[in-house]
């Protein structure tokens, strides 16, 4: 077995068990349990980096190929998450991100993501403005999606006098939750702008590139729709809790099935 | 044991409050005096609160019947009372049992509202009074703080003290779910009802910035804002201030409603739908129950309120049975230490320990010369065991000494049981506020013996 394959399986197996001891430690209400879940994913993070930095090191062409946007995501999603963590002490989120983490990288080494063919000239701008802001907002996204459900729950439970032991001693309180959407909202928002928009640049200055509406591109543009939406009804109406909770779970879902599409799309004709 | 712990008491179960009255004890200092001066007892301590009172106390080489009877005696005399009806309502026990109850009552399982966390308080200033006034002597200090030690544990270990099992504790526990840390937040009494007044007492230690104080009689709204330090204002005025706070804690003696859902839905237009907690613990209820039904608005009325701490109650009984368990446990240990505190045992603990620490030495010693003789071994060996069992000559015979003085043996065995640690207790560096934090590592010790020797030369 080589380096590569031994460092992708330690990677599997720290995200799989701090996803399931992290699921038990909430289930179980144990502390000792969920810190230990949260330190394997610190350790399965940093594995993932070292893997992304040797894949680098080795071939730098292979961000052209795009061959592991997904194994991105993965680290994207825990990067955010411990930015979470250290900002609002939201050890909760890992109950989504983990398991989030782990399907990424386990899909992204059965698909090997996705193949894109860009002309030299244009890759990093290319790359670092579309896919580079695409893989954060989809991360901050994640998180929202994550808070948005909790959200809803223990906003049903309270109001519903459920009982405060129902909710548990040590879930974070329903102003966190929302911050985490509003962080979402503010920071996600223009990165996906961003994202989408330099893409459509890019069709104009790609030397044989021709814009045209395609059922992809449509796809895209409503998710937008549906965020700045969310964005302006929170930033500007000032929207809070449960409405923009439900709205980025289903800007969450479009995000995500634009992204197989995308998948799909390309692996098809790339 | 040759000393018995005797534990006298009554409490909410077994006395009414027209008994627990006639019995509190007003100077608990005077009556421990009285009690050592008019009792056979080495060593006593009292406890009195609204809702029991006790007194422990070790008793001299007497019969038991007789220092119990001397104690009822001084404490009914004490409060002016007939022994007959104190004896009616107190409860008697001696020895582990009267350990068991002790660590039972600072673990709060013999509260009235289990878990609660005053009696522990309670039982440290009576503790702290008694040593203070030298009436808590060797066993007494190590069953209180060994008490201490063991409602920590519990506390720990279960969850007996983490739910709300007040209706202010709750509207507490419940606004910190909503908005997290209440620091910063600001909130509102609609009417200056006792209840309302001890909810914001809490809401206020727990973090809220400043509270509002709507009333229809303003010199009232005043003399609470005063000592609450918030803010009066006529009720009149609540609606056009009811955007500015967080929390509203509702308590008037209005038929109608005086919060309306319309109301507070324009409300929250203005805080840009910021959340909102309501609390009504009026009856007839002040706040329309619809508001409930908005986003971001919670509304908990009094019989919320009342099954959050019913059921936070309830879980707390199911944890009574392990702190219980732990009781037994810390019990027992009591038990074994009591029993050393005779001369014989610690004879042989003291033994045992030193031979220990020789044998050690002398392995690490054969492991440094390498390969010896039988005969050189079994010469070594009987050379450290002599030095080891000689060095013990004097404070043996010391021990001895002193226990044949009476009320010092307990004194002095503990206080050797202490200083060569037969008991291995773990120590832990900041045990001791009051001292410097100097660690007592073995390579500590052997510095600390050189540089002693050396100035000494």
């Amino acid at each position: 077995m080589g380096l590569f394959e031994s460092l992708h399986i330690c990677i599997i197996a720290l995200y799989a068990l701090g996803t399931i001891l992290f699921l038990i430690g909430v289930t179980t209400n144990n502390e000792k349990l969920k810190r230990i879940a949260v330190w394997l994913a610190v350790a399965g993070f940093t594995l993932n980096t070292a893997d992304l930095a040797l894949v680098l090191g080795r071939d730098s062409t292979a961000l052209n190929a795009g061959k592991f946007y997904f194994n991105i995501l993965a680290w994207c999603v825990l990067a955010l998450y411990f930015f979470f963590w250290w900002r609002l002490r939201l050890e909760f989120l890992a109950i989504t991100a983990l398991p989030l983490a782990l399907l990424l990288f386990v899909t992204s080494m059965a698909l090997g993501g996705v193949r894109v063919i860009m002309p030299p000239e244009l890759t990093a701008l290319f790359f670092g403005l579309h896919i580079g802001s695409l893989v954060l907002t989809l991360g901050v996204l994640m998180m929202a999606f994550g808070s948005g459900i909790a959200f809803i729950y223990y906003n049903r439970k309270i109001k519903t006098k459920a009982g405060l032991s129902s909710i548990g001693k040590d879930v974070p309180s329903l102003d966190k939750f929302d911050t985490v959407n509003k962080w979402a909202v503010t920071l996600g928002f223009p990165l996906f702008t961003l994202g989408l928009f330099s893409t459509f640049f890019w069709y104009l200055i790609a030397p044989g590139k021709q814009f045209s509406w395609d059922i992809m591109k449509i796809g895209s543009l409503v998710v937008w729709f549906l965020y700045a939406f969310l964005f302006h009804q929170r930033v500007v109406l000032g929207w809070r809790g449960r409405k923009p909770a439900i709205l980025a779970i289903w800007v969450f879902a479009g995000m995500c099935i634009s992204l197989v599409h995308h998948t799909i799309t390309f692996r098809a004709m790339p | 044991m040759n000393k018995k712990i005797i534990l006298i008491g009554l409490n909410h179960r077994t006395a009414g409050v027209d008994v627990r009255e006639k019995f509190a004890l007003t100077d608990v200092e005077a009556f421990e005096k009285g009690l050592m001066a008019h009792c056979s007892v080495h060593e006593c301590m009292a406890l009195s609160t609204c809702n029991r009172v006790e007194i422990i106390a070790i008793a001299k080489n007497v019969p038991e019947r007789e220092v119990l009877d001397s104690l009822i005696q001084y404490w009914a005399n004490a409060c002016n009372k007939s022994p007959e009806l104190l004896v009616d309502n107190i409860y008697q026990y001696t020895d582990l049992e009267a350990v068991n109850h002790v660590f039972t009552v600072a673990c709060s399982l013999d509260s009235m509202v289990m878990g609660e966390p005053q009696i522990l308080g309670q039982l440290k200033d009576a503790y702290r009074a008694a040593v203070a006034k030298g009436t808590a002597k060797t066993i007494v200090n190590r069953l209180l703080h060994k008490s201490f030690s063991v409602a920590k544990r519990v506390r720990t270990e279960t969850a007996i003290a983490s739910s709300a099992v007040s209706i202010s504790y709750a509207a507490v526990e419940l606004a910190k779910k909503i908005f997290g840390d209440l620091e910063g937040t600001r909130a509102m009494l609609v009417g200056a009802g006792e209840m309302a007044e001890l909810a914001a007492t809490h809401l206020l230690r727990n973090g809220v910035q400043d509270v509002i104080i709507a009333n229809r009689t303003f010199s009232r709204a005043k003399e609470l804002a005063e000592s609450l330090g918030g803010e009066p204002i006529q009720i009149e005025n609540m609606s056009d201030r009811l955007h500015e706070v967080d929390i509203v804690i509702s308590s008037t003696g209005s038929p109608v409603a005086v919060i309306k859902a319309k109301d507070v839905k324009n409300v929250l237009k203005k805080r840009k739908n910021k959340p909102m907690f309501f609390i009504d613990i009026a009856v007839p209820r002040d706040i329309d129950p619809d508001v409930n039904s908005l986003d971001n608005v919670y509304l908990y009325d009094i019989d919320d309120l009342t099954e959050v701490v019913e059921e936070n109650m309830a879980q707390r009984h199911e944890e009574a049975s392990k702190a219980r368990a732990v009781v037994e446990l810390e019990t027992e240990i009591f038990g074994h230490w009591l029993n050393s505190l005779e001369l014989q045992p610690t004879i042989v603990d003291l033994v045992d320990k030193i031979e220990d620490i020789a044998q050690r030495e002398l392995n690490k010693t054969l492991r440094k010369i390498g390969p010896v003789d039988e005969k050189t071994r079994n010469a070594l060996k009987t050379l450290v065991l002599s030095v080891a069992h000689k060095s013990l000559h004097e404070p043996i015979c010391f021990l001895k000494r002193r226990t044949q003085e009476e009320g010092s043996a307990e004194r002095f065995i503990d206080m050797a049981r202490r200083m060569f640690n037969l008991d291995e207790e773990n120590i832990p560096p900041d045990a001791h506020l009051d001292r410097k934090l100097d660690t007592c590592s073995s390579e500590d010790i052997e510095n600390l013996i050189d540089v002693s020797k050396n100035k000494e030369q």
